[in-house]
């Protein structure tokens, strides 16, 4: 049985690690809250943008330039910090499955790593890497980031060097939900944004002309698809963390009351002891 | 109908920034500066940097600067898609905006036509534009 004395100090431990993930559980609470507002607040422009890019591009369907090399690249988003359950695992899983489905399509998988998770995952398992970010903000859904992947995914798109481009991150589903998603972004896929109702190209005036701003309009769609992408990555990023952290802070809890119980228990061993001792003692003395 | 009004929201990815029954709407497209007025015909453009001008029904204005997007006349609706908006009551004092006219100017100058960089630094002229227009606009409204 342990001592008295490291059982105490283990208590200590316990307790401060207690506190800690106690923090970080309202730390992520909060974070979580704000992140839960973003996500609704870019509801209305993802709506009314996807309605347009339905309604403008409808029958049409985007190719991949000619003579585009095979291969896909797929942009996975994922936390810079750890201490958030299965989280980075699950999306990352989640990666290496859908490279596989494309292998078998005879199509090479190219990461881009969001995420400082991401980038050592891929470093270690040797995944082709062709780009990297890692975020040093506090908020990981910023528009900057938004335009510069989907920059990125357009001029290479464009150039001819994948067949497609996919964005893999974690669907805020509830606070207690989160599912690794894979969404295509390249080519636009038009038959999925056509709605019922939705008023074709010929019913409007365009101006400059439709063939120069279906190109502002793709940019647009991307844009906002990346951004929704980076949201809700957020939103489940926090989520996972205030589950973990909570998860973390009740086993800490339950292992401090079995802690006491012990020491208790040792602390009446070493009374018990002492006494037996003191009546051994005298009993030998009136003997 | 002289008492039509326009129903008009802007829209950006951070939020709704502006809905409501307006008089008339003014923003710049690649083409030029154009208007809309209630009971437009369905229209549908893109928007370079610009301010964008709301005239309420009671004949006051509201600016947005705005960094590009799109707008959409949809059954007399209009619907700005802007990827962000700032109103001109938010920005920063005069001295600071002609100064990020200058820097931005500045970038544009340092780099040629065929540059890959050319076309966002030109937006951020626009844009530089737009805010100080916007700052103007609300000084000589005051």
């Amino acid at each position: 049985m342990a001592t008295l004395k490291a059982i105490r100090r283990r208590i200590t431990s316990v307790k401060s690690t207690q506190q800690v993930t106690r923090a970080m559980k309202l730390v992520s609470a909060a974070k979580l809250r704000r992140a839960q507002d973003a996500l609704l607040n870019d509801r209305p422009y993802a709506e009314s943008l996807s309605k347009l890019a339905g309604s403008l591009l409808a029958g049409q369907t985007m190719e991949p330039p000619p003579g585009a090399q095979h291969a896909g690249l797929i942009t996975v988003i994922t936390s810079d910090r750890g201490l958030c359950g299965g989280y980075n695992a699950n999306l990352l899983r989640h990666a290496e499955e859908q490279a596989d489905g494309m292998r078998k399509e005879g199509i090479e998988p190219v990461f881009f790593a969001v995420g400082r998770k991401a980038v050592e995952h891929f470093k270690r398992t040797g995944g082709r890497m062709v780009g990297q970010r890692i975020n040093n903000t506090p908020r990981l859904a910023t528009l900057e980031l938004a335009t510069s992947l989907a920059d990125m995914m357009l001029n290479e798109f464009r150039a001819g060097q994948y067949q497609q481009t996919a964005v893999i991150y974690s669907q805020f589903r509830s606070a207690l939900s989160q599912r690794p998603t894979y969404e295509r972004i390249l080519p636009v896929e038009a038959g999925t944004q056509t709605a019922e109702g939705v008023a074709g190209p010929s019913e409007y005036l365009i101006e400059p002309s439709r063939a120069e701003l279906l190109p502002v309009i793709i940019q647009s769609y991307v844009e906002s698809a990346v951004f929704h992408a980076l949201l809700e990555a957020e939103a489940s990023e926090h989520a996972a963390r205030m589950t973990a952290m909570d998860s973390a802070s009740n086993n800490a809890a339950d292992m401090i009351a079995r802690l006491t119980l012990e020491m208790n228990r040792a602390r009446q061993a070493g009374i018990t002891r002492e006494l037996m001792d003191i009546v051994g003692g005298a009993e030998a003395l009136s003997a | 109908m002289a008492d039509a009004a326009l129903p008009f929201k802007l829209i950006t990815p951070t939020g709704v920034v502006f809905d409501g029954a307006v008089a008339e709407v003014t923003a710049v497209n690649p083409l030029g500066e154009f208007g809309v007025l209630p009971q437009h015909i369905n229209y549908l453009t893109s928007l370079v940097p610009c301010v964008v001008a709301v005239k309420l029904e009671d004949s006051s204005y509201r600016l947005f600067v705005v960094s590009g997007g799109l707008a959409e006349v949809k059954d007399g609706v209009m619907t700005v898609l802007a990827s962000t908006a700032e109103p001109a009551e938010t920005l920063s004092d005069g001295e600071a905006l002609s100064k990020g006219v200058v820097a931005a100017e500045e970038q544009l100058h340092n780099l040629s036509f065929y540059e890959p960089g050319y076309p966002s630094a030109l937006k951020a002229v626009q844009l530089a534009r737009a805010r100080q227009r916007a700052r103007e606009a609300r000084s000589a409204a005051r």
